[in-house]
């Protein structure tokens, strides 16, 4: 979902921050506007009452002129002529206190201005009936037309003054209106805003409080596999490090000074300090290497010697890679670990095998040159004894012509032995070239071969059809020769030999005697004849060099020619094995792995 | 005619070969003149003297001290004077190694020596009567190795 993946994102608590900060900037503002108006009113207000005040104040100093004139008027006396001079000034100065009040309003100046003529008309004519009440009598019509518009006048005043002071009402009445208008709406939007604000701090609040439990359990996650990382580097024999590319700082796990012999982070200075650890005559190399790394990303696993502090040599071997952490800083993290064993081991293994295959050359040149440098003189042998038995065989006397059968068996046999053995040799020592082939022409070049045995025989030979496989040809076809010359020199007498060859392509799950480890595909092949077969006990020990089942005055043979299939097949990367029923036959599996 | 007889030369370092192997001429009754050489140096310093007499077949022992049957054959084979010589490799070996390898360095047929005396007269006798011209014709591997 969008909304909680947006709650859950790290701009949510900005956002809400933000929001928080404009609402309390509104809130403020909203409430300094209504103190300014609060404030505005009463002013407003004190305006008024100051303006009605001064008018009321204007009103009584006009009828305080008026009392004292007519005061005057009754009695003639000068001394009621006294207030109503007096009151003469103070209509002057209240009066002009009035036009100061009003002098923003225009309505008002305009009444003020026929409140002030009205006023000097009033005033006029007052002392014009004071100058007249000097000379005439009060009945005098000429004064009591005077007093009548006098009074007239005095109306006038009074009604204005009345309008002025409506009119003030009335404005602050209107100003009040407004003002509680406003005063009525903001305290509902001040408590909204202040709500919503109240919200979302409770929102983040709780967003926070979470992330932090969750900080908190990652805390002590992190804590848990920290702890059996350190119990990993002490059992696994390694330790780790980092360092910060930008800032130039190594940091070792405590397990890499174990493996120095040093107590846990008991020296800083990093590479510095490790590289006083190497082996003399690595330093260069480990240095080398190190200062390669900066040109790749990656730091390759290498060997070297350390001299523990206890002046112990021991081999470790680093490897590093380079990671960027989330404040895109390059970090090399790596770990070096105590491979001494490991080095010893395959050290050792490296000199037995270098050991071993020179003794397994010395050997099959020696079985190569022996049986091949037996062959010269052997031949000779019987070239002369042919020669021998050729020429002077009728001057023999019997029992010398008997010995000359004997030499010339014996030599014959020795011959088959050594050409046995030496093509054992060869099956062992030839260099493996392996070429895509039809089984079926080796198979045909094999009974050719075997031609004149299989005619002597009279065997019949059935072979199923073969595929094309990648193998060394000449040895597959000795394989075959082999084979097939093994079912006809064990061949039951007055027994037509029969030999049938079957083909099958089998994988190593389908078959028994094949170890399941290998998923090879693998072409098998039978063998089977109807000869005098083998007791099944010794249906492995057949393979092994020089191993006779038989007599070999009864059999000829020399007990190396399935030595050689043995070998041949596991050249192949294949298996042979054997089947035998006495009297009845025996069976030869051969398994030619098709990956070769 | 003086060319009536076919001339043979084998190259041995194995006096007793050598021996077999005129034995074997002089039991055969075919028109032949038989020389030996020693060895392979002794051989080529005679075929390339410019008076030399070249032979119709030469036999080559594989396996001579100073210079051997194979550097004798390449240094035949590079030299156009000899083209008309059919060469046999006459040797003990009967490894697919020095047989693949003649072939390929241009020898005519390989012979392994045989160890009774009757077939050594067959074989010779054998490879002496053969056409080579049909033979090398229908030259091929199979038919390189002289099966007996």
């Amino acid at each position: 979902m969008k909304l909680n993946a947006f709650y859950k994102s790290p701009i949510f608590l900005k956002s809400i921050f933000v929001v928080s900060i404009f609402a309390i900037f509104f809130i403020s503002a909203i409430t300094f506007k209504h103190i300014n108006l609060i404030n505005n009113s009463s002013k407003w207000v004190n305006h008024s009452y100051d303006v009605n005040l001064e008018l009321e104040r204007l009103f009584s100093y006009l009828k305080d002129s008026e009392t004292g004139q007519r005061g005057f008027l009754i009695t003639k006396d000068s001394t009621f002529l006294e207030p109503y001079l007096q009151a003469q000034k103070k209509i002057d100065h209240s009066f002009a206190i009035v036009k100061s009040y009003t002098k923003t309003d225009p309505e008002q100046e305009n009444n003020l201005r026929k409140l002030e003529f009205y006023i000097s008309k009033r005033q006029n004519y007052l002392s014009a009936t004071v100058h007249l009440s000097l000379t005439k009598s009060l009945s005098d019509k000429s004064v009591r037309e005077k007093m009548l518009i006098g009074k007239q006048t005095m109306d006038s005043v009074r009604s204005q003054i009345n309008k002025m002071i409506l009119l003030e009402k009335k404005n602050l009445k209107a100003r009040e209106l407004s003002y509680k208008d406003t005063i009525k709406v903001t305290p509902i939007f001040v408590y909204v805003t202040l709500l919503i604000t109240l919200l979302l701090i409770s929102i983040s609040y709780i967003r926070i409080n979470r992330d932090l439990d969750k900080m908190q359990l990652a805390n002590n996650r992190l804590t848990v596999l920290n702890e059996s990382n350190n119990l990993a580097e002490i059992v696994g024999n390694f330790g780790s490090w980092q360092f910060n590319i930008e800032s130039n700082v190594f940091t070792f796990s405590d397990n890499i000074y174990r493996l120095l012999g040093c107590e846990p982070q008991s020296f800083t200075k990093g590479q510095d300090d490790f590289l006083k650890f190497v082996h003399a005559e690595d330093r260069a190399y480990f240095e080398d290497i190190t200062t390669k790394r900066l040109e790749k990303d990656n730091l390759p696993s290498f060997t070297y010697r350390i001299i523990k502090r206890d002046k112990q040599l021991r081999y470790f071997r680093t490897t590093g890679r380079i990671v960027t952490n989330k404040s895109g800083e390059k970090i090399l993290i790596g770990t070096t670990s105590d491979v001494t064993e490991e080095v010893l081991a395959s050290l050792s293994l490296e000199q037995q095998n270098i050991e071993l295959e020179a003794s397994n050359k010395e050997l099959l040149a020696f079985n190569y040159v022996a049986s091949h440098d037996l062959q010269e003189p052997l031949r000779k042998i019987q070239t002369f004894i042919s020669r021998l038995s050729e020429k002077e065989y009728d001057s023999l006397s019997d029992s010398g012509k008997e010995y000359i059968n004997r030499i010339h068996s014996s030599v014959e046999r020795m011959r088959i032995l050594i050409d046995d053995l030496l093509q054992y040799s060869r099956a062992t020592k030839t260099e493996k070239v392996f070429e895509k082939i039809n089984l079926n022409d080796l198979l045909e070049n094999a009974k050719f071969d075997l031609a004149q045995s299989i005619e002597e025989k009279g065997a019949v030979i059935e072979s199923e059809k073969l595929p094309r496989m990648t193998v060394i040809p000449f040895q597959i076809q000795q394989l075959f020769i082999n084979l097939i010359g093994n079912s006809l020199k064990y061949s039951k007498e007055n027994t037509v030999p029969q030999i049938k060859i079957t083909y099958k392509r089998v994988t190593a799950l389908e078959e028994n005697q094949i170890p399941k480890n290998t998923k090879d595909k693998f072409c098998k092949i039978t063998f089977e004849d109807n000869g005098i077969g083998f007791e099944q006990e010794y249906a492995e020990k057949i393979f092994i060099l020089f191993n006779r089942l038989h007599n070999k005055n009864d059999y000829a043979g020399t007990g190396i020619g399935l030595a050689i299939c043995k070998k041949i097949v596991e050249n192949h990367k294949g298996f042979i094995f054997a089947e035998g029923k006495p009297d009845v036959g025996s069976i030869f599996t051969i398994y030619l792995s098709e990956d070769c | 005619m003086e060319k009536e007889y076919i001339h043979i030369i084998l190259a041995d370092d194995d006096e007793d070969d050598r021996l077999f192997f005129t034995d074997a001429f002089e039991e055969l009754k075919i028109n032949t003149k038989v020389n030996t050489f020693n060895d392979g140096v002794e051989l080529m310093n005679y075929l390339n003297k410019p008076d030399a007499v070249l032979p119709n077949v030469l036999f080559l022992d594989l396996n001579m001290p100073r210079k051997n049957g194979i550097e004798c054959l390449d240094e035949i084979k590079m030299d156009e004077k000899f083209n008309d010589i059919a060469i046999a490799i006459f040797s003990t070996s009967s490894s697919e190694e020095h047989i693949e390898e003649t072939f390929v360095r241009g020898a005519n047929i390989y012979i392994k020596k045989p160890s009774d005396f009757v077939t050594l007269k067959k074989v010779l006798a054998d490879v002496v009567t053969i056409n080579w011209q049909y033979h090398t014709s229908g030259l091929n591997k199979d038919n390189f190795l002289l099966r007996l």
